[in-house]
């Protein structure tokens, strides 16, 4: 083939390419194409060709920096969110769908509409502590640590929930300000002495976790966020899987380790926390043979 | 696993698209929604950019009539495939009953074609399913490329790469044009079927 028709060849392929917004095969052709016409003998006008393709080429780079720039989170209608509230909740229990319809709103990135929700599901009395966390989270989210405050300070005068769980509230607010590094004065909350020992029955401990994912500050995949389905929890410990195909995962976690930056997802709820790595073990025998086992005490607040 | 209720008598089904990205996951689902409007349940819904990659997922809703006296609804999903959304492919993977893997026949994805077969794999295992086990079928998209010339790869090539180990029905199809389009789905949708009637022992 002369260089001719292997430049014909290799520019209609890169087009093509561009077409599909496979770019960087796109890219990878004009490439191609630029070092032939620098090597070849046979052609003439070989300036004028090696900027006609570059300027091409230029315009899928600009496309490829468009995409990496472009916003992740589009703006949905509210048929969208509709359905992902209806297709993304799975328990059989209607107040429980209700949550995870909500928790699936902030997973997509909608957190005014997922504050919404839970906004409508606490003023419906559903696990209420549970759900005023999520708002509390979504209002970090998209919003202020003012906005926050401004909230629980709302909550705490119009007494629409009972002191144990402001207090229970109250204590979430305090650690994740201090995790993030935020000052801001609280409302206290008086002591009702009536209501000092009564036990809330939603409990402090962890929310049953479907899946965590951690934010890498060291290791080979250093800044990448990797998420794990939980495989098994105990209080507030829970172990995940690391498949042993992903040494670069395996890598990255050493026994000891402090992850200042986990976000925990439930089925009916989402929060961020930080934790320690306590176990990192080979599973030795049955179908996940090979496999690793981290093991992760999570500090919720 | 099939959604069951027993009280208004449907059965809802979920069946993925999975693949690379630009494979043509979306382009099989556009023209099921084209070509079989009286089928389908509601709109499609697409939630892409602008550069219409698919960013959180593709919904498709099929309703197939009564089966024993309950209504069956399938419910298609397309992932999106670049490979930075991977937790979104584990959302819209959940409660799956059915895979279609869309390979793209275009040589310079055969790599990537490669790294999608594991991801699913990973994340059906992850969720309790066996990519050995679960209704799967595969696709060799982008055939009419052949016709104009373009590098595609054979299809027996991308049998040895992708379903030497799986033996799975296996179609070739161009979903652009629409070949081959809805053999591939009508092959899923038997073998979720099946797998539902086990599920619930009915006989036959
Ligand atoms: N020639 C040809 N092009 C196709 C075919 N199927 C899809 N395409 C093109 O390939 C590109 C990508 O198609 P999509 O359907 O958006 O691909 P996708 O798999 O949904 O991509 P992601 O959403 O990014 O995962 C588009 O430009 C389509 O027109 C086909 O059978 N033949
Ligand atoms: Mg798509």
């Amino acid at each position: 083939m002369s260089d001719k028709d292997r430049i014909r060849s290799l520019l209609k392929e890169a087009e093509l390419y561009k077409k599909q917004s496979l770019l960087t095969q796109s890219k990878g052709k004009y490439l191609n194409v630029l070092q032939i016409i620098e090597s070849s003998r046979q052609l003439g006008n070989r300036e004028k060709l090696l900027d006609a393709v570059r300027e091409k080429m230029r315009a899928v780079e600009e496309k490829l920096t468009e995409i990496d720039e472009a916003p992740e989170v589009p703006e949905l209608s509210e048929s969208q969110h509709n359905l992902i509230r209806k297709r993304f909740s799975f328990s059989k229990d209607k107040d429980k769908a209700a949550i995870e319809g909500a928790v699936a709103l902030a997973k997509f990135g909608q957190y005014e509409q997922a504050l919404e929700q839970f906004k409508k599901l606490l003023r419906q009395g559903i696990l209420p502590v549970v759900v005023a966390k999520n708002i509390i989270t979504c209002l970090l989210s998209f919003s202020t640590a003012d906005a926050a405050v401004a909230q629980f300070s709302q909550w705490v005068s119009r007494e629409s929930l009972s002191r144990p769980q402001l207090k229970q509230i109250r204590a979430f607010l305090n650690s994740t300000f201090g995790k993030k590094g935020i000052k801001a004065e609280l409302p206290k909350l008086d002591e009702a002495p009536a209501e000092a020992g009564k036990e809330d029955e939603e409990g402090d401990a962890v929310l049953d976790l479907s899946s965590i994912s951690i934010q890498l500050e060291s290791g080979p995949l250093k800044g990448e966020t990797v998420e794990f389905d939980v495989t098994f929890q105990s209080g507030n410990s829970v172990s995940v899987i690391i498949p042993a195909r992903r040494k670069d995962l395996l890598d990255s976690f050493k026994t000891g380790m402090e992850l200042s930056d986990i976000q925990c997802f439930s089925p009916i709820g989402f929060f961020r926390a930080n934790g320690v790595l306590f176990g990192k073990t080979e599973i030795k025998d049955g179908p996940k043979q090979g496999d690793y086992l981290l093991e992760i005490a999570i500090n919720a607040d | 696993m099939a959604n069951f209720n027993f009280k208004e008598r449907v059965i809802e089904c979920k069946i993925v698209y999975y693949g690379p990205g630009r494979c043509g996951k979306t382009t099989n689902l556009e023209y099921v929604f084209k070509a079989f409007k009286k089928t389908t349940s509601g709109d499609m819904v697409s939630i892409d950019t602008k550069g219409d990659r698919t960013l959180f997922f593709d919904f498709l809703p099929m309703g197939l009539g009564k089966i024993r006296g309950c209504d069956v609804m399938m419910q298609l999903y397309a992932v999106p495939g670049q490979q930075k959304y991977s937790s979104t492919r584990k959302m819209v993977l959940k409660g799956v009953d059915g895979v279609v893997f869309v390979a793209d026949s275009l040589e310079v994805r055969r790599k990537a074609n490669l790294l999608s077969l594991k991801d699913l794999q990973g994340n059906l295992k992850e969720q309790g399913h066996s990519i050995f086990k679960l209704p799967l079928i595969i696709q060799y998209n982008k055939r009419d490329l052949a016709e104009e010339g373009f590098p595609i790869l054979p299809e027996d090539v991308l049998e040895q790469d992708l379903n030497s180990k799986l033996k799975v029905p296996s179609f070739t199809a161009s979903a652009v044009k629409g070949t081959g389009v809805w053999p591939t789905l009508k092959e899923c949708m038997k073998l979720t079927l099946l797998e539902l009637q086990k599920e619930l022992k009915w006989a036959g």
